[in-house]
């Protein structure tokens, strides 16, 4: 089962990801943001890697996400530093399934 | 004819010998009183007779004397409005000559009011030839009810004589010369109760019976010349369903039997049918109907006779080719009548100690529904639509009465008291009701509307399948976790069961809904989810178009109190969900395709 892996977020974090392969998607604001996300969703991409300082725009958007299992929205620090939201919504994540944050 | 003797009595059932001369079915005076009873059984010169009276203080030895003739109505002008007891006595005019609120014994009551003059208007000519059925002249009984005179069955011949001008029941109103010599014809006829009235030819019923009740209407419908069953526990309002479809169901007579249910229903029909007007003759419903009460209190055997009666007097205008419907309620009591009257016979008991023919029984009631030619040249077609309340005990529907109902009785409401506690009214459940007449009514309807009614309503049958199965999903791991499809279906379904088929019965407008309203209010509804699912796929997020929706389904909800003669307002809602729809794309940043 192959599936693309797609990122979204401004231009100058994004842009490496393409010498790995990856399809590369720049948006500038929400509403790009948003558009693109879904539509990597509705293209059956398998995971999409979305900058942090974007995702904290479209909560929606990111949260609609979250309870289905294609495609994985993960969250990434842009080229300014992270923002710790990626690395909440793991923690988050494994408090749910394993009761205690072991991490 | 010689005079029997009493032997035993026991409750309702009374043994006489020196009844040799009886035959089955005869209606008998039982003891010093008079009470009135009918042979059910005869063994050599002992016949058992179910008394139709209360038999406390008659013992063996008082005489008792068969008339010899069979548990028969009375069939003339005068009959609707009326208020009878299951064997045909008038309650008012009970009322009057004994003066008690309570059935007195041995009292006889003429049916039908002996005095009063009826305006017959002869139709047939004199030199005519007339078989049984023909018309032979009509009395405006009712504003709406146009009793018309028949010749009564057996007779043949031409018509020597025919009256004109105000007459009562009893008076000659034509002579008819037949191979046996002139018979004189009065307004009245008799018929045996426990015979069905015979008929030309049975047809397949086509038109559906329209109640105004949404539910019954849309998912459910029963053909008029049908039968349908209403099986429910206490309070989940079996009742209340056949009172709305006797006020409101587009058919020119109601006979409504109170069987063995709480005097209380009956005195509610007394006081609000006067005050109601059909929504179809704009005249007061209870010129059309006729009710026969044999409440809990009354004696039982009468209560087995009662729906006897009452399918008698609905043949009677059936073969005057008008559509009638019969309401029983409830048929449990009158099997529960069955099973006592069995029991008392010492007859080998069947399942939960009813009888063994109880099946038989039902059958023979329901079978009596149909449509019909009607004898006679002119070729009257009229049908019976019967609809019978059943009360299992503890809701269980797997209990006797209701299993052989449902064999024969071709539509099923299912009352659901978990509905009923939920407040959803009419509690027919969706899922385990049926109707097998659907194909042809909603194709029926389909045609009248000039629409695909069929489509629409298999497609909210499903809508309501498939939010049956979401919901066990729902109820095991939230509804977070559905789709977004699944959760406007959840969302779409939720209106069709709150805005569509819940109806309450009470308000003045939700009360009655008329097909083309029915059809205004589901396609508004089904639009909504056409539209909710363009939105989606166009890129906007189902939470936002609840949110953003929230007015409009708001008038969408209240659309059942929107009244008849404005159901265009229903366009202007679709035009709304549209609209609404449409920003709410556009905001989701999907303006170019939008």
């Amino acid at each position: 089962m192959a599936r693309k892996i797609g990122v979204v977020g401004d231009k100058d974090s994004v842009m490496p990801f393409k010498m790995l392969g990856f399809d590369v998607f720049f948006a500038s604001d929400a509403r790009e943001a948003r558009r693109y996300v879904d539509r990597l969703a509705k293209e059956e991409y398998g995971i999409i890697y979305l900058t942090e300082p974007l995702a904290e725009q479209i909560p929606d958007t990111v949260k609609r996400y979250d309870d289905v299992i294609e495609p994985a929205v993960i969250l990434i620090p842009n080229h300014k530093g992270s923002l710790n939201i990626g690395k909440k919504r793991i923690q988050e994540n494994v408090e749910k399934a394993v009761g205690q944050n072991i991490l | 004819m010689n005079k029997g003797k009493i032997v035993s009595v026991s409750g309702p059932l009374v043994t006489a010998e020196g009844m040799e001369e009886a035959n089955i079915q005869d209606i008998c005076r039982v003891g010093n009183l008079g009470l009135i009873g009918e042979i059910i059984e005869m063994r050599g010169n002992i016949a058992s007779i179910q008394v139709y009276e209360e038999t406390s203080m008659v013992g063996p030895g008082e005489p008792v004397e068969s008339t010899g003739e069979a548990l028969s109505v009375e069939l003339a002008p005068g009959l609707i409005s009326q208020m009878f007891d299951g064997i045909q006595r008038p309650l008012d005019k009970f009322l009057e000559q004994v003066e008690s609120n309570f059935l007195n014994r041995g009292v006889a009551v003429e049916p039908l009011d002996r005095t009063k003059q009826w305006t017959f208007v002869p139709t047939a000519e004199v030199g005519a030839r007339v078989t049984t059925g023909d018309v032979i002249g009509t009395v405006q009984e009712t504003p709406v009810v146009l009793h018309k005179i028949m010749v009564p069955a057996g007779i043949e011949g031409t018509v020597k004589k025919l009256e004109q001008g105000a007459f009562n029941i009893t008076e000659t109103v034509a002579v008819i010369e037949t191979e046996e010599g002139d018979k004189e014809l009065t307004m009245t006829q008799k018929w045996p109760v426990r015979r069905g009235r015979p008929t030309a030819r049975k047809l397949n019923p086509t038109a559906p019976l329209v109640t105004g009740q949404r539910v019954i209407d849309t998912l459910f419908p029963v053909a008029k010349g049908g039968s349908a069953a209403v099986p429910g526990p206490f309070g989940a309002g079996k009742t209340v369903v056949q009172h709305q479809i006797a006020k409101y169901a587009d058919v020119d007579i109601v006979v409504y039997v109170g069987c063995g249910e709480r005097g209380n229903e009956m005195t509610d029909v007394i006081n609000e049918f006067p005050e109601l007007i059909d929504p179809n003759t704009g005249e007061s419903i209870m010129a059309r109907t006729i009710l026969i009460a044999n409440t809990s209190n009354m004696p039982v055997a009468a209560r087995e006779a009662s729906i006897y009666t009452g399918i008698t007097l609905a043949e009677y205008f059936r073969d005057m080719g008008y559509s009638v419907a019969i309401m029983a309620d409830s048929t449990s009591r009158w099997a529960e009548a069955l099973r006592e009257m069995s029991g008392r016979l010492e007859e080998m008991p069947g399942d939960e100690g009813y009888p063994a023919y109880l099946g038989s029984r039902i059958a023979e009631f329901y079978e009596r529904a149909g449509k019909v030619i009607a004898l006679g040249n002119e070729g009257r077609e009229g049908s019976i639509t019967a609809i019978g309340a059943v009360s299992p005990p503890g809701g269980d529907t797997s209990e006797p009465v209701t299993q052989n109902t449902m064999r024969v009785a071709k539509v099923f409401w299912g009352l659901d008291s978990s509905l009923a506690q939920k407040r959803h009214f009419p509690s027919i459940n969706w899922l385990e009701s049926y109707s097998l007449y659907q194909n042809e009514m909603t194709a029926y309807i389909g045609k009248e509307l000039d629409t695909d009614w069929t489509n629409m309503v298999i497609r909210s049958m499903a809508l309501l399948q498939d939010e049956a199965e979401l919901q066990e999903i729902v109820q095991l791991v939230g509804a977070e976790s559905l789709s977004e499809r699944d959760r406007l279906k959840l969302a779409v379904s939720r209106m069709i069961r709150e805005d569509y088929l819940q109806q309450n019965a009470f308000d003045d407008v939700d009360t009655y809904t008329s097909i083309q309203k029915q059809f205004e209010m589901l396609t508004t509804i089904l639009s909504f989810e056409d539209e909710a699912n363009h939105g989606m796929e166009l890129g906007a997020y189902f939470d936002e178009i609840m949110e953003g929706t929230i007015e409009v389904r708001d008038r969408i909800a209240r659309g059942k109190y929107i009244h008849e003669d404005q159901i265009e307002e229903f366009k202007t809602i679709r035009e709304t969900v549209k609209e609404t729809i449409h920003q709410i794309v556009e905001r989701g940043g999907m303006e170019e395709n939008a």
